[in-house]
Order: structure tokens, then sequence, then C-alpha cells
């Protein structure tokens, strides 16, 4: 029972001991500390990019300089020193992506100890080694579907796996840095039309300098034959993470994408700026899921990554589906918001996420969903749930403008508390310009109830058992959106970051 | 106020009224710029009106027929002559508001005259307080008005906001509910077409006490009301409930803080907008609830209704929730009538006209429900009568 696995896993783990925390010892290379035009044109001449890219970066840089770091999210932290971080860290004698053979066996320790034995993955084609425990499937057992995993260590993407078998279909999965060396074409024509260069502070950040992140396009009427994946891992000390993800599916294609990410434990903070750009073309769907379990800082609230992410899909033509799936347990702070622009007419978009937050967590996360074309529909489903001291904030912003006919929203925003400690807060922006829209918009905020705990208990559960499955219970819309390999490892996610709050 | 706004230049608008005004840069202001609404340089004060023209505007008002005692306020300043004030507790002079905010600095730029009105026992006649204002040239006038309800007493309350002419009406009113006190307030914003009406609203309530409240807000091109409750005693009960009429160029924001500070307190929100026209109406609530108020039960509610392509409808319903033991909820609908209950009533023989207004009066209806007074649900209930047939389309 899944349940009872989350209480035993809450049970063998301690609050304090994230496990992801370990730190891969290996010589990496780093560009010089701080940030300056030097250090863009390093990144970018180690990656070999071409010239309009660097002007690319440059002319971010020049905008960003003359930017402001915003305020107005409802979470604190001391001022960043910008030009403390690393802006460049790969492990030495990583040129660029390889075949699997040729990677660092410690890298590829690094990514088995998370649960991504990648070499063996491929090798069997998705049917795991017996004895081999995975934390992504340890209910299922035995043959699961494979998934294609591009593994990024730092700066740099390390591997990608299934690219031959992908490349069958005609689909593209690669680091952006390959992308940019195999299909400029299709990298100058996409990147950054979702999220331009200037679009904000830490989207200009990350524009001057994004080091890799993966490149997925999939061609008219694909279906992408497995799960892609990407696998984000801070290492190095003092390094600030930006990758950049791109996913274009073209005409009538279908392609399902899942992120993971974890850190290392460490007394300092780490700044993670990423940026995803989704590019829903006519018929198309994209399927965007994260686990998001950077490492959350201690209970005093020491250390943690600062996620602050800006995340955008287009459905850019006539029945593009594009669907945001987000579990947050990590990161000391969370501050983004997953949107759709629903541009093309019938197009569609989704947003469900569960935000956990525990110890001294902040949390500023929701979703936009902006309505330009006719009879576009989107839905929202968030479950936040604060524990500790932590303050989980819902932002959102539903929009239909003047000319999104018949435009329709369903959104559904619910906090749980546990403790009384903690801060639970919605903060939803309606906009309707036109009379044919339909918004629905809903929220609440309890704790779990004395009579459904009563009830579960009488059943003889303990009440560390009767709070996960009601949590669980209270997830659940958003669970299951998830792809089925990852649904079990959530559930227990979700018992390990509840730890320490009952009782 | 922010340093920047301070240190900008100031508008011609803006150095008439003597205080710079907030922009969308504002979060709470973001859907109400009043720098760039407000061009008109309104003169400070609105001078000493013509009293026939006053006796004449107040004859015409909606509740001049109902047995109320009717208290005159004329461009902000209480008009004795016109006002029954015959065993009323008043004094001169209020306490200052509590929220430095810019409506209220406004009042204070415009030296309102401030008025106290303490009500102990149970009032023989519900209050009446008419707020006129006639300005013959582009004026602002402040009006300041406190009223404390002694511990265990209850009062009927109804303010009316009318006027003549282009002007600004800055009302700002404070009341304190005492321990068990109650208090039935109903605001009939109904200001000329000219209007801008720009009011503050700040109450408090002490434990135990009830307060029933409903604002209609139907008139002026521009309103914006800011209210803030407070809970600052275990115990209390809030119904605030309101009713845009709105069309032609009409824009109307409510932006209304509901403070829970202490455990066991019960606030409902339900705020109902009809929007034809180009009329755009904003509701921005939130319920705060502090640490220690645990067993707070508060809910808020808007719904909006636009029955013209071009009305816009605007809603941020915030929840700020620190204490564990508590049910909040918010739910915010928009959208146009109904389909399926027009084509209910059409097949029954209900011309669409009409079948239109039936729906639309029960849309604002549940909150004119609440209405505890009789004779003033019928004037209001009147008032979205005549308001639908002006509006019938």
């Amino acid at each position: 029972m899944a349940d009872q696995d989350t209480i035993d896993l809450v049970k063998d783990i301690d609050v304090d001991k994230y496990k992801y925390g370990f730190t891969t010892d290996i010589e990496q290379e780093f560009a010089p500390r701080g940030l300056s035009e030097e250090v863009i044109r390093f990144i970018s001449a180690k990656k070999n990019e071409p010239q309009w890219m660097l002007d690319w970066r440059l002319e971010a840089y020049r905008v960003w300089q003359t930017m402001v770091e915003p305020t107005w999210a409802k979470v604190s932290y001391p001022k960043i020193d910008f030009q403390s971080l690393y802006y460049y860290a790969a492990p030495k004698a990583v040129t660029g992506p390889k075949s699997l053979d040729e990677v660092d066996p410690k890298l590829l320790e690094t990514y088995a100890k998370l649960g991504i034995p990648l070499k063996e993955q491929e090798i069997l084609a998705g049917v795991r080694q017996q004895g081999e425990k995975s934390t992504l499937d340890e209910e299922g057992a035995g043959a699961t579907t494979p998934v294609a995993v591009d593994a990024v260590f730092d700066s740099v993407s390390v591997v990608t796996t299934f690219k031959a078998e992908l490349a069958k279909a005609g689909v593209i999965f690669c680091s952006i840095s390959e992308a940019l060396r195999d299909h400029p074409e299709l990298v100058k024509k996409y990147l950054g039309s979702v999220v331009p260069q200037g679009d904000n502070f830490y989207a200009a950040l990350n524009a001057a300098v994004f080091s890799d992140g993966s490149f997925v396009y999939v061609p008219p009427g694909t279906r992408c034959p497995m799960e892609l994946s990407t696998y984000f891992r801070i290492n190095a000390k003092n390094t600030g993470q930006f990758e950049r993800t791109l996913i274009i599916a073209d005409k009538g294609a279908y392609v399902s994408y899942l992120e993971g990410c974890t850190a290392p434990t460490r007394e300092e903070t780490q700044l993670h700026a990423a940026v995803v750009e989704l590019i829903a073309l006519e018929g198309a769907e994209i399927k965007y899921s994260t686990v998001q379990n950077w490492y959350p800082g201690d209970k005093d609230g020491k250390g943690g990554v600062y996620n602050f992410v800006t995340k955008r899909g287009d459905c850019r033509e006539a029945h593009a589906k594009i669907s945001w799936t987000q579990v947050e347990t990590g990161s000391a702070i969370t501050w983004k918001y997953p949107s759709c622009i629903l541009r093309g007419d019938h197009s569609r978009g989704e947003f469900y996420s569960i935000a956990i937050s525990n110890g001294r967590q902040q949390v500023d996360s929701g979703t936009k969903m902006i309505h330009l074309g006719k009879h576009t529909s989107s839905r929202i489903i968030s479950k936040g749930i604060a524990a500790g001291r932590s303050d989980n904030t819902y932002r959102g912003l539903v929009s239909a403008h003047r000319k999104a006919l018949h435009a329709r929203n369903f959104t559904q925003c619910d906090s749980l508390l546990i403790g009384d400690k903690c801060g639970a807060h919605t903060v939803p922006y309606l906009e309707a310009k036109t009379s044919t829209a339909q918004f629905e918009h809903e929220a609440t905020t309890s704790k779990i109830s004395d009579d459904q705990m009563f009830y579960v208990m009488s059943r003889g559960l303990s009440e560390e058992e009767a709070v996960a499955l009601i949590v669980n219970g209270f997830v659940r819309d958003v669970l299951q959106q998830l792809p089925m390999e990852f649904m079990a490892e959530t559930q227990k996610l979700i018992g390990i970051s509840l730890e320490g709050s009952v009782g | 106020m922010t340093s920047a706004a301070a240190t900008a230049v100031l508008t011609p608008a803006e150095m008439a009224i003597g205080t710079p005004l907030p922009t969308r840069r504002q979060e709470d202001w973001k859907w109400t710029d009043l720098r760039r609404r407000i061009e008109t340089p309104y003169a400070r004060g609105a001078g000493v009106a013509d009293p026939s023209r006053v006796a004449r505007l107040i004859a015409a008002d909606p509740l001049a027929k109902l047995p109320l005692r009717r208290v005159v306020f004329v461009n902000g300043v209480l008009d004795r002559s016109h006002s029954d004030l015959t065993g009323l507790a008043l004094k001169d002079g209020a306490p200052a508001l509590a929220e430095a905010e810019w409506l209220a600095a406004m009042n204070t730029t415009l030296e309102a005259q401030p008025v106290t009105f303490t009500v102990s026992g149970t009032a023989d006649r519900p209050l009446h307080l008419m707020f006129l204002t006639l300005a013959d040239a582009p004026a602002a006038a402040g009006a300041r008005v406190h009223i404390d309800v002694a511990e265990g007493a209850s009062l009927q309350f109804i303010e009316s906001h009318r006027g003549i002419g282009a002007y600004l009406a800055n009302p700002a009113l404070t009341i304190q509910l005492g321990k068990g006190a109650r208090m039935d307030r109903a605001k009939l914003e109904l200001e000329g077409a000219e209007a801008t009406h720009l009011a503050v609203a700040e109450l408090t309530l002490a434990a135990d006490a009830v307060l029933r409240d409903f604002t209609l807000t139907s008139g002026a091109a521009l309103n914006r009301q800011n209210g803030r409750i407070t809970f600052a005693g275990e115990g209390a009960d809030a119904r605030v409930t309101g009713a845009y009429l709105l069309g032609g160029a009409q824009h109307a924001d409510t932006r209304l803080v509901v403070d829970h500070q202490v455990p066991r307190c019960l606030s409902r929100e339900v705020f109902k907008c009809v929007m034809d026209g180009d009329a755009r109406g904003v509701f921005q609530g939130k319920v705060i609830v502090a640490p220690d108020a645990q067993k707070t039960d508060g809910k808020q509610s808007s719904h909006a209704l636009l029955l013209s392509e071009r009305a816009e409808f605007d809603a941020k319903p915030e929840l700020e929730i620190y204490a564990d033991d508590v049910v909040c909820g918010h739910g915010a609908t928009s959208g146009d009538l109904d389909h399926d209950h027009m084509f209910y009533l059409m097949s029954r023989g209900i011309p669409q006209a009409e079948a239109k207004a039936m729906l639309i009066a029960a849309f604002v209806g549940e909150v004119f429900d609440g209405v505890d007074h009789e004779g003033l649900r019928d004037v209001l209930t009147a008032f979205a009568q005549n308001w639908l047939t002006a509006h019938k389309s």
C-alpha cells in the first residue's frame, strides 16, 4: 500500500537528512567568479557558439543591467550578490555530451545514486536490474516504459540517452548546446520567442549566461515514442544554475516531458534561474511535468536553493494544448509561475500543482492563463500544503482579452495548513474583458478536520498514517496527472516532505 | 506612499488637490489608475451651496419618504438647518484615520470637518446620513464622520451619496462597534454622472459585535471604495454585501480588507456586480487571519454579470492566512447571462427583455434580501427595476 510506504519512509528518514544531499567529488572547471561581458564571452566560446548567439546573450546582459530586482513576491531573502557567483561550472574533460561509454563513471554513479541508472536503463531498455533500488519505481518493479534522459550536471549536459531510438521517429532530443551546433535554424527561430531576453530580471540573467539545458523538437504528426526527461543536478559550490529548455511540438505532435532536480546539502544558498519555453503548433500537445526537489535548507532555514524560474508555454496555433504539472517539495524559496499563452483558437492550457512547504521554506507559485484566441479554455488545480514555519502562496492570473470570445476557465486552489506557525495565502487575479468569457474560481483554506482524523484513526491508523492518507487524498487530483512512473515516487516524496510536521 | 511617487512631478490635478495620486504601479491600484484618470484640477472645497438647491436635492432623495432621522452633509460640511439633531449625541472632531493610505491622506488634505456621533441604547429611528455635493465649478469635498456605537447598543444606519456637477467626493467614515453592539449599515452610492467618488470606511468590531453591511454602487463616473473591517474582539460576526449596477463608461473598484486579528470571528462577503455598456467593475477582497486567530470562519465571493461584450470585470480575491484551525474560502465568477436560464424562461412564453430583467433581478436580489430594513429593501428593488428598464438592450 502506497500510504504505508510513505509512513515507513517517513520513519526512516530524519527531517534534517535530505536524501539527495551528497556531493560528488569530481574535478571541475569554472568560469571566473562574477558576471561580466568577459564571462559571457567565455561561456559562449566554451560552447563554440555562433556569433548571433553571443550577440543575443550580450544584448540580454545589457538589458539585465538596466533592470531592477523584483520584490513583489511574498518571499524574503537577503540580497543576492550576483558578482560572488560562478556562472559556469563543468566536470573537467567534458567537452560536450558524449555516448554513455565515454562518460566519467563518477557521474554515472551520481545519477545512479539519484535513482537514475542511466547506463542500465539504456542497456536494458527500461527493464530494471534485479536488486537495483530505484526511487522512481519501487512497487511497480519489472518492466516499465523506457524514458529518455538528458542529464545536466551543473552547467553542462553530460549525456542524453536513447538518442538513436528517438532519431528513428524523427524526434530531436539533445542538449541545447548540441542543438545550437546541429540545428541552429530551429534554435534561432524559436529561442526567446516565448520568453524574450528582457522578459524579467531573472529571465534576462538566464538569457545572458545560460549554459545548458534540453532541446526537444517533435516533427509534425509524430507522437514521441517515449517519455523524455531531464535530470538537473547542482553539484559545485557557489554556482548558479541557469539552464534553458526549449520544446517545440510541431503540428499534430505529442510529447510528454519530465524534469527532476536535486542539489547537495550546503550551508550557502544557491541560485537556480532557469527558463523553459514551450511552443505548441496546430493540434500539438505538450505535457510538461516537474518534480522539484532541490535542497530546501535545514530546519532553521540555513542553505537551500533559490528557485527563481520562468516557465511559459505558447499555444501558438489552433487546437494546441499545453499542460503543466508540478510537484514542488524542495528549494528554500520557490518563485515561479508556469504559464500558458492561449493564442490559437480552441487551444487549451492546464496547470496542476502540488506545493509543499515545511521548515522555513517559502513558496510563491501559481500560473498565468492568458486567453487571446476564441474558444480557448484553461483549468487550474492547485494544492498548497504548508507545515512547520513555512509560507505558501498561490498567485495566479486568468485573463481574457477582448477578442477571446467564449474563453473558459475553471480554477480551484486549496490550501492545507499543518501547524499554527505556517502561512497559506491565495492571490488570484481575474481579468475578464469580454462578457462571453466564463470564469470560475474557487479557493479554500483549512486544516485537516478532527472528524476526518477521527474517522481514519478509528479504523486503526496512527496519527501520522492518518495525516499521510488524508494529504495524499487532498492532492489526488494532481497526482493523477503525473506520468505513471512518477506517481508512486511522488507520493513518497510528499510523505517525506511532511515528516516532522505531525503532532 | 512610495518615495518615487512623492518625488515625481505632480500633474495639474494633483497640484490642485494638494496630494499625489496612486498609479497602476501601486499593487492596490493596478486596475484604477487615479493619476491617469483624474485630469480635472478640482478646487479644494466646494464652498457654500444655495439652500434652495439643497432643499430640492433633499426632496428628490429616494429615501425621503421613509421615517428616518436625517442628518445632511453638504459639500462635506454638516448642514444643521436641514438636519434633525435633537437628542443626538454629536460633537466636533474625530479620531485620526488608522490607515495611512492615499484616500485617507486626501481626506486630511481636503481639511474635512470631522464629526463624531455616539450611539447608546437602541436608536428610535434609523440614522440617515445624506451626503450631498453641489459644485458649480469642479471641486473636491472631503467629509469625515466617526460613529461610536457603545457596548450593547444597536443602530440602523443608512448613508446616501448624491450630487450635481463635476465634483470629487471623498467621504471618510470610521465606525467603532462596542462589545455586543449591532449595526445594520447600508450605503447607497448614487453620485452624479460626472462625479468621482473616493470613499474610505474603517469599521472595528469589539467582542460579540454584529455587523450587517450593504453597499449599492451605481453612481459616479469613477468610484473607488476602500473598506476595512477589523475584528478586535472574539465572537464578532460581520456580513458584508454589495451590488454594482454600472453602465456607460462607469468604473467602480472596491478594495475590502477583512482583518481577523482575534479568534472565533465570522465574516461573510458577497458581491454581485452587473456591468453593461463599457463599464468596468473591480472587486479586490482580502481576508487576513492573524497567527492567533484560530477558529476563524471567513468566506468571500464575488460574482460578475457582464451584459455587454465590452463590459469588463477584474477580481482579486485574496486570502492571507497564518492560523491553521480555520475555515476560509473564496469564490469568484464572471460571465454573461446563462443561456439555459434564458431559454427556459423564453420557452415559457416570457419575452426576451423581460426574461433578462428577471434573471438580473434574481442575480442582485440575493444581496438585497439581506437588507434588514423593509422600506429600504423596497427602495432598492424599485431602484434596480428602474435601472434595468433604463439599460434594456
